[in-house]
C-alpha cells in the first residue's frame, strides 16, 4: 500500500527536482486521509489547498491537515471553502479560520448544478460551465496564478 | 521561463467574477496539492481547476493521488477509457542502500517518460496520471 504512495511521491519529487514540468501546472488530488501528508507527498508542491466545508468536523479535519502541512514545511497552506450556502456558513468559517490563523483564498458556493453534474457523471466544467461554482473555481485559478 | 514569485501573503476571499482574462496568467506555473475530507469536493475542485487552467491555454498535469481514484470523471475522461487507465507500477521504485546503511526506495525512471507512458489525455489537453487504487486484490 505504501508502495503506491511512495511511487507517486517519487515521481513528483523527480519531476520537480529535474524541472521536468517546464511551465506545466501541476494539480494533485490528494488522498482523503492524512496518509499522504504524513509521508510528505505535499512537499513537492509550492501550494497546498485544504478544502473546508462549513461544519465542525470538516473544519477540525482541515485544521489537522494544515497543522501537518506546516510541520512538514509546505510553505504556502491555504483554505478553499466549499458548499457555502449563506452568511451563517461564511460566519462560522470566518470565525474558525481567524481563530486558527487559516488563510482563505477561495469560496465555492453550494451549487445544485454541480450536484446534477456529479449525479450524471459529467464534468462540471462541461455540464455547468457558467454555474456559480465553476465561476468560483475560475476565480480561484486566477488567485493561484 | 518560470520566474520565482515572492510569497503571496494576501488573505482574501474570492470575489465572483465574470470571465477570466488570460493576462492574469503571464509566467510561473501553479503547483498545487488539494486535500480535504472525503466528500468535501476536493476532487471536483481539483478536476475543474485543471480544466479551467487548460482552457486558459496552460499546460496542465493532473495527478490523482487518491487511493479511491475518480479524478478522471471530473476531468471528463470517457468512462470506457477511464477503466483502462494504468496505475503507476511500484516497480518504478528501486531499493537503494544509502551510505549510512539504511535502505531507501528511490524513483529511478525518467519522470517525463513515465508521464508519457502512463498518462492519459483528458479534454482541453489536460494530462492525467493515476496513482492507483489500493486495498483491492494486491493493487497498489
Amino acid at each position: 500500500m505504501c508502495g503506491a504512495h511512495a511511487t507517486v511521491r517519487g515521481l513528483l519529487g523527480e519531476l520537480v527536482a529535474r524541472s521536468a514540468l517546464d511551465d506545466r501546472d501541476l494539480i494533485v488530488d490528494m488522498e482523503a486521509g492524512l496518509e499522504h501528508l504524513s509521508r510528505g507527498t505535499g512537499r513537492h508542491v509550492s501550494r497546498f489547498i485544504a478544502v473546508l466545508e462549513p461544519y465542525y468536523r470538516s473544519m477540525e479535519t482541515v485544521r489537522r491537515i494544515v497543522d501537518l502541512a506546516r510541520d512538514l514545511g509546505v510553505g504556502d497552506v491555504r483554505v478553499v471553502t466549499n458548499k457555502i450556502r449563506n452568511d451563517a456558513d461564511r460566519d462560522v468559517i470566518r470565525t474558525y479560520c481567524d481563530t486558527h490563523q487559516l488563510a482563505v483564498i477561495g469560496e465555492i458556493p453550494w451549487d445544485p448544478s454541480l450536484v446534477d453534474a456529479e449525479r450524471a457523471g459529467r464534468p462540471p466544467v462541461d455540464a455547468a460551465p457558467d454555474s456559480m461554482a465553476v465561476r468560483a473555481i475560475r476565480a480561484l485559478a486566477i488567485g493561484l496564478s | 521561463m518560470v520566474e520565482p514569485k515572492a510569497p503571496d501573503t494576501t488573505v482574501a476571499t474570492c470575489p465572483w467574477v465574470d470571465g477570466v482574462t488570460t493576462s492574469r496568467f503571464p509566467h510561473g506555473s501553479i503547483r498545487v496539492a488539494i486535500a480535504g475530507k472525503g466528500g468535501s469536493g476536493k476532487t471536483t475542485i481539483a478536476g475543474t481547476l485543471a480544466r479551467v487552467l487548460a482552457q486558459q491555454g496552460r499546460r496542465v498535469l493532473a495527478v490523482d493521488a487518491d487511493t479511491n481514484p475518480n479524478l478522471s470523471t471530473t476531468l471528463g475522461v470517457p468512462a470506457d477509457r477511464a477503466i483502462r487507465i494504468a496505475s503507476l507500477p511500484r516497480s518504478l521504485m528501486e531499493k537503494q542502500t544509502q551510505p549510512d546503511g539504511s535502505v531507501k526506495q528511490v524513483f529511478t525512471a525518467d519522470p517525463m517518460a513515465v508521464v508519457d507512458q502512463y498518462g492519459v489525455d483528458a479534454p482541453d489537453g489536460v494530462r492525467l496520471l493515476v496513482m492507483g487504487a489500493v486495498g483491492h486484490g494486491g493493487a497498489g
